[in-house]
Order: structure tokens, then sequence, then C-alpha cells
């Protein structure tokens, strides 16, 4: 389990003045397997909240537990996406998602078979000696999938993953995460301004508000599972749940 | 046609100068006719191979030296506002001093041999490699980084693995501009500090009247910079063939 404990974040301005409160004590807790969605407005600071649970910027105050302890820093349990994909340009697709194999030392033969799997499992098999800057938005997206997969986090943090995508690839790449979340159950803390992405993937959404950032409300998305785009469009609650959280997110902008 | 245009360029300023040459009939101005026969003359004796070696001599032990120093100082400058603070200062202090305005102190330092030539070549050269890395190495997205932590990538690992081959295209356009400023320093250091080398072939022979060796010599240099350059320029498409496609800068002398 992930324990957000009264997490804050305080900038100070570079010119001086008054500092800036990003985020105001947030206090959350993330079941294991559990698919968790932050939305809200942009600049409420839903990105740095993940990125201080990711340990790559550190907390003004409050803690994030991992399995009761506090973090010290990035690990391997916790796989950032990020909506730029941060792809090592200089290495291909199977360089790519074996590099954190590699740093893992996981065995030789052993990583090989693991990035084969990985091909697979993202369709990326016949562009495996691409290089990022061949490949679109979408493929791009499915390489850092891949990578991120690969070394076996338990959590994964997706920061607005598809955000930089187009519609169509958008969604194809929500199904295909939502296969492989309902095949490894990994936790998965998301983070993402669209609403209606929210409530398709979710079990749980917290959405926040601006200036600081704080949780406003906390839903859970009693929708079954595995979804199907088609039915859940026509499902009532499911409607009920976008106008419910877009009315807030209007509220807090 | 597009692929013969250098060629074209090239033959249109040798016919300039054949023709200047010949308007001109005064002897600081040979045709490139009549320099040829110097310059086969220079290969043919083998006059020019201990000068030509000497001089690159030079120039590969400053590069060498200014890779292995000014490689690490400019990514940790990149990565680090400490070693930056200080760097930062002597770099914006040497940058623009003209480098061959040292080569006497040096000499009095170090002699009139290879190591003042050498020594100056490292300074100049040192600089713009420096100055690159840096830009390279503090443009580096942070999330190349973030990614590599999370694997468990250490602090030099990120340095070695991920700052340094990310850098590597605004790196080598720091080296491609230190190229020709070494170039240009190594022959001017050649012409102050006159023992051996092209740029004392250069000036020994302006000494004597010799015109048109002279004109052969700078022949000599012309090809041989754009021999370093292309060479480096191939290499360094191959290294950096997968970035992103930017502008090219072009080198500027110093």
């Amino acid at each position: 389990m992930i324990r957000l404990d009264r997490v804050s974040k305080t900038y100070t301005r570079a010119g001086g003045g008054e500092p800036v409160r990003a985020l105001s004590e947030i206090s959350a807790d993330i079941a294991d397997g559990a698919f968790v969605t932050i939305v809200g407005p942009s600049g409420c600071g839903k990105s740095t909240l993940l990125y201080i649970v990711g340990g790559f910027v550190p907390a003004s105050g409050g803690a994030v537990l991992v399995e009761g302890k506090p973090i010290a820093g990035p690990g391997p349990d916790r796989g950032p996406v990020f909506q730029e994909f941060a792809l090592f340009p200089w290495k291909t697709v199977r360089q790519n998602i074996r590099f954190g194999l590699a740093e893992q030392n996981v065995p030789r033969a052993e990583a090989d078979r693991r990035v084969d799997e990985l091909l697979d499992l993202v369709h990326l098999r016949q562009y495996a000696a691409l290089y990022p800057k061949e490949l679109s938005g979408g493929m791009k997206q499915r390489v850092a999938i891949a990578r991120t997969l690969a070394y076996r986090p338990r959590t994964l943090l997706m920061d607005e993953p598809f955000g930089a995508l187009d519609a169509h690839t958008r969604a194809k790449l929500q199904d295909e995460l939502l296969q492989i979340w309902e095949r490894e159950r990994k936790t998965v803390l998301f983070i993402t301004h669209g609403v209606d992405e929210a409530v398709y993937l979710s079990d749980r959404i917290l959405v926040m508000s601006a200036a600081p950032g704080a949780i406003k409300a906390d839903i859970a998305v009693d929708l079954p599972r595995p979804r199907r785009r088609e039915e859940l469009l026509r499902h009532p609650r499911y409607q009920e749940l976008v106008i419910e959280i877009g009315r807030m997110m209007d509220t807090t902008a | 046609m597009i692929r013969f245009g250098p060629l074209i360029v090239l033959a249109a300023l040798l016919a300039l100068w054949q023709a200047a040459g010949m308007a001109m009939r005064v002897e600081t101005l040979p045709t490139p006719l009549a320099v040829l026969p110097e310059l086969w003359a220079l290969f043919a004796s083998g006059e020019i191979w201990g000068d030509l070696r000497a001089s690159l001599y030079r120039l590969a032990a400053g590069f060498v030296l200014a890779l292995a120093t000014g490689v690490p100082l400019g990514i940790l400058c990149g990565r680090s506002a400490a070693v930056r603070g200080f760097v930062s200062p002597l770099l914006a202090l040497f940058y623009p001093v003209p480098k061959a305005a040292l080569i006497p102190i040096l000499m009095l330092w170090l002699g009139a041999g290879d190591l003042s030539k050498i020594t100056i070549i490292y300074l100049s050269v040192t600089l713009p490699i420096v100055y690159h890395g840096q830009q390279g190495a503090a443009a580096v997205e942070e999330k190349l980084v973030w990614s590599a932590r999370a694997m468990g990538t250490g602090r030099a690992g990120v340095l070695l693995r991920i700052i340094l081959p990310a850098s590597l295209p605004e790196l080598l356009l720091g080296v491609r501009v230190a190229i020709v400023i070494g170039l240009i320093v190594m022959i001017s250091s050649e012409m102050i500090v006159r023992q051996n080398g092209l740029g004392y072939d250069i000036f020994n022979a302006m000494d004597m009247a010799q015109y048109r060796l002279t004109y052969a010599v700078i022949v000599v240099v012309a090809v041989l910079g754009f021999v370093l350059d292309a060479t480096f320029e191939r290499l360094r498409r191959r290294l950096t063939f997968w970035a992103p496609e930017r502008q090219d800068q072009l080198p500027t002398g110093a």
C-alpha cells in the first residue's frame, strides 16, 4: 500500500516574494492493485504530487510511505510513464526496454526473454530495431510503457500518459492499458485532466482543486470490469459519474 | 547538378585566382598553375611530411587532453550548480581572450618547444568543448534522468549512461568548433614560436620571399582543415544519427 501522509509542496519564487503553496496536506491511501486516478484542473499540482510519490521531487512537508516505510528517492518499485514518453533517443526500441533490466543486473538471457515478451505485449515486435525518432506518438508511449513494465514495478505512476496523443490512438492505448492491468493487477496511480478517461479506467478517482492543490472529493467508480468501451459509454452510471465529476472540475478551476 | 555544386564553386575560385594572378603579374600573387609544381615538389621531396607530422602531433595532443578534461568538466558544469559556480566565471573571463596573445607568456614559462604550443592549443579548444558540453548537459530532459533513476541507475550511472549520450549532439557541435579553433591556434603558435610545423613553413617561405612556396603551404593547410572538418562531420553524423534533426550551426573561428 502507498500512503500519502499530509504531503505538502511549497515553491520559493526565483525572484523572491511570497512562496507558492502548490500542494496542501494531501492524505490518501492507495490500495494494492487499485487503479486510482487523480483528476483536476491544470495547475492544481496533480503532476507534482505524482513526482513526489515517484521520489523525483521532494515534498516540503509530510511523507510518502510504501509498505509503511517512507520513500527515499526513486525506486524500481514505482515505475513512471510520462506524457513526454522520455525514451532514450540514442537507443532502439529493444534497447530502451532492456535498459532497466540491465540496470537491475538481470542475467542476459532472461533479460532478452523479458524484452521479447514485452515487445509482444505492446505489439512492437517488428519495430524492435527502430529508434524513437522513427516512431509515432502512440508507438513511443507503448515503448515507454513496456520499458517501465519490464523491470516489474509494483506501482505504475502515469503522468497524463495519453495526453499528447490523438483521440483515436488514445482510446486504443487506454484499452491496451486496461488489458495489461487486468492481467497484471499492478497498482496504478494515473494523472489526467480527462474526466471520461478517468471514469473509464479507474476504480477510484481523487478530484483535486487548485491553489493550493488539495483533494476535494474521493469517488469510488462502481462500474463492472472488465470494461468494454461501447457498453460503458451507454451505462447510465458511467454517464452520471462523468457529469458529476465534470461539474466538480468546473467549480474548482 | 547540386551534387557537383562544391566542385563547381572550387573550380570557379581557382579560375578567379588564376585570372587575378595573370592580370596582376606580381610576384606576391602567383597563379595556381605556378603554385602547383611547388606543391608537387613539397610532397615529392618529402619536405612537408616532417612539418605536417609536427603540426598534427601538437593538434592531436592538445585535443586529446582537451577532450579528456573538457568533456567531464562541461558535463559536470551542466548538472551541478556548485561546479558551474566555480567554472562559469573562469569561462566568461577566458573565452573572449585571444589565446594567441598568451603565447609569449607560455613561451617564457614552458620554453619554445612543443609543450608551449600543445598547452596553447589545449587551452583554446577546451573552452568550446566545456561550453557546449555544459549547454548539452543542462538541456537534458529531466524525465530521462527520472526514468533511469527509477530503474535503479545511480548518480554516476546517470552521468555516464544518460547525460553523456543525451548531450552528445550539442557536445559534438562544440568539438567541431574546437577543431577549427585548434587549427587556427596551431598555425599561429607556429608562426610566433618559429621552430617547425606548417605555420613555420608559411612564414619562413614568406621571409625568404619564396611566394610560390608560401602559397603552396597555405593550400596544404587549407586542405588539411577541410579534410579534418569533413572527416569529423561524417563521424559526428554517424554518432548522432538518432537525434532529432536540428539546424546545424556553422563553426565560427576565433
